[in-house]
């Protein structure tokens, strides 16, 4: 038991300084002739914002829908309001978003509390649990896409700073973006892991196997599950928040749509649900398989092509929209989405506790074998 | 030091339990008995206000509590092992007896709680690091009525703590419960096991249609001629 934690402590710890040194070798020859055709460090970079943004937002979904099992399939609800609070803030009072995200935070905690206040204490349970925070998703998107203050259907976009300093959450360059990214991933694994050895946490997994066990026990279930959206809601927030600046740009159609909440859960269950680093492993995974079938079978479909969109000469924020339009498009020719289906389809098949059990599963069995 | 006085309760809007008033005394085991889907479960899941209480008043030691949430009653010490066991299969067995001692009054004595209950279940002391779900039968209820003790309850409640299990186990579990009680904690029990249950019983009850219709000390319920012949096949 000892060794296996030991072991899996030394190649999480190899695998943090890899990717907190990346930056330094990105552009090195060496790295530029291991990637695909006409893709620079720059693309890798972006791939790494984009599997520690997901990895964060994946662990703040686990901690709701993996820990208490309570599915919900509205997160990008609560991404959209930690985009939008910060943002506005920002545009029309020009608060810096460190602390208008602070905001956004606490607005999505409070909006999490009314949902689950709304929806726990009417019974709805489980699948419609779930129908709520889709319904809940699609209002709160439409209603973005009607008002004029939130920019409407063409968005919000936020104006350069008058000088790039770390106050004002915006950088030229993309270390910046990357370091953040990797420090929300690194926050986000932190909370999950407070938060799974807490009572908290217990209470939680209790409620999830069996709420009317935990309630004979003396658990106040519905208390904790308001706690766990709260939590939740409040962290994706962050998330959404660190989108709106690395992109400069947002539209409800593209922060709050479907899609984006489907995503965040596909990466949670693949990797392992309820399980602290089930959503970072299964990022680690699934992000670069669709990654590369895009690179590969780049052209046809609705996408075009990956690669000429990443050497386009356009701002990275205004890239990274058209990136997250390729994706909901279905890049690739739809290759990727197929290849995410595909995949899934094989975990719930083979490994339906995820790829982190297996994983843990082998690594016994191995040191079994040693011992 | 419970007493139901007429009181209703049920799912949506039909009602399962329809008036009834019932009894129990401090340091006994008391017994329900009825045939399935008479309301016995839907009893003492009010008792424990999973269920609302929709009319009628709940006593315990004088002090109506029909109105308070769940956990506010396991504070008062009054827990409920469900039917079919319920434990939480993906975690340990030591981790599902933590769970039972960690609302704010029982935490402080978790550990000598611990200790106790694994005296009085040597078996589930060997098991403690093993996941839940992947004991026998016997096993999970013997973890469930463990679990319920870690918070030192007044009352005990227990939902059918023999179904599906060998007549063995069976045994065991009777002579566990007579135990639990001897040490002090007040048992209530509801079972299709008539003649097994009677015999341990102090006081019983007989259930028909949401509300009792015999009552009387185990001995007497086991001599009475329609409990012999509807319960007892004799
Ligand atoms: N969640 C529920 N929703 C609606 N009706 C229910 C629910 N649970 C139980 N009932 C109904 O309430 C009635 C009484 O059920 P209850 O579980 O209290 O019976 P019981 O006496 O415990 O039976 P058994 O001995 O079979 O466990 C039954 O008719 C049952 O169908
Ligand atoms: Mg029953």
């Amino acid at each position: 038991m000892y060794s296996r934690l030991k072991t899996s402590y030394i190649v999480y710890g190899v695998v943090l300084l890899v990717l907190l040194s990346l930056p330094i070798y990105a552009e090195s020859d060496f790295i530029v002739a291991l990637m695909p055709d006409g893709l620079s460090g720059s693309a890798l970079l972006h791939v790494g914002i984009l599997i520690f943004m997901f990895a964060y937002l994946s662990s703040s979904w686990n901690i709701l829908g993996g820990f208490a099992g309570q599915l919900s399939l509205g997160h990008a609800a609560f991404f959209g309001i930690g985009a939008y609070t910060s943002s506005l803030f920002y545009v029309h009072f020009g608060l810096t978003p460190w602390i208008g995200m602070i905001g956004g935070a606490g607005l999505a905690a409070l909006v999490g509390y009314g949902l689950g206040f709304v929806s726990y204490k009417y019974g709805l349970k489980g699948p419609f649990f779930a129908l709520v925070t889709i319904a809940f998703a699609e209002i709160l998107r439409l209603l973005f896409l009607y008002f004029d203050f939130t920019g409407g259907p063409l968005g919000l976009l936020i104006p350069l700073a008058s000088e790039y300093t770390f106050w004002e959450y915006q950088f030229l360059e993309k270390e910046p973006y990357y370091y953040i990214a990797l420090g929300l991933m690194l926050f986000g694994i932190l909370i999950s892991a407070i938060v799974s050895t807490s009572k908290f946490g217990y209470y939680l997994r209790a409620i999830r196997e069996s709420e009317e066990a935990a309630e004979a026990l003396g658990i106040h279930s519905m208390r904790n599950k308001m706690h766990a959206v709260a939590l939740s809601a409040a962290m994706t927030a962050l998330g959404g928040t660190f989108y709106a600046q690395y992109t400069q740009y947002i539209v409800p159609d593209d922060v709050i749509k479907i899609a984006l909440s489907i995503e965040i859960i596909l990466f949670a269950v693949i990797g392992g649900s309820g399980l602290v680093m089930g959503p970072v492993i299964g990022t680690f995974l699934l992000v670069p398989v669709g990654e590369m079938s895009r690179v590969i079978f780049e052209g046809g479909g609705a996408g075009a092509s990956l690669v000429a969109l990443i050497n386009e000469n356009i701002p990275a924020g205004e890239k990274f929209g058209k990136y997250m339009d390729y994706l909901s498009s279905g890049g690739g020719g739809g290759l990727a989405i197929l290849l995410y289906g595909v995949i899934l389809i094989v975990v719930c098949l083979v490994l339906p506790r995820g790829v982190l059990p297996a994983f843990k599963k082998l690594g016994a069995k191995m040191e079994q074998r040693n011992g | 030091m419970l007493e139901l006085r007429k009181i209703t309760s049920g799912y949506e809007d039909i009602e399962i339990v329809k008036g009834l008033s019932l009894k129990l005394e401090q340091g006994s085991i008391t017994t329900i008995i009825g045939s399935n889907g008479v309301g016995k479960t839907t009893t003492i899941r009010t008792i424990s206000g999973i269920n609302k209480t929709w009319t009628g008043e709940i006593l315990f030691e004088g002090k109506p509590i029909h109105d308070l949430p769940p956990h506010k009653r396991v504070e008062m010490g009054i827990v409920m092992v469900p039917e079919g066991r319920r434990l939480f299969p993906s975690l340990t067995v030591r981790e599902n007896l933590q769970l039972g001692a960690f609302n704010k009054a029982a935490a402080a004595k978790a550990d000598q709680r611990l200790d106790e209950v694994l005296d009085l279940f040597p078996r589930v002391g060997e098991r403690l690091d093993q996941y839940a779900g992947t004991l026998s039968g016997g096993e999970q209820q013997m973890v469930a009525i463990s679990r319920g003790l870690m918070s030192g309850p007044n009352i005990l409640m227990l939902d059918e703590p023999s179904l599906g299990l060998a007549p063995i186990i069976v045994q065991q579990i009777f002579e566990l419960i007579s135990e639990v009680r001897r040490r002090g904690t007040t048992v209530l029990l509801v079972e299709q096991n008539v003649h097994k249950s009677l015999m341990i019983s102090d006081y019983a009850w007989v259930m028909e249609n949401g509300n009792v219709t015999i009552n009387g000390t185990g001995k007497e319920l086991m001599d009475n001629p329609e409990v012999k012949k509807a319960y007892l096949g004799l």
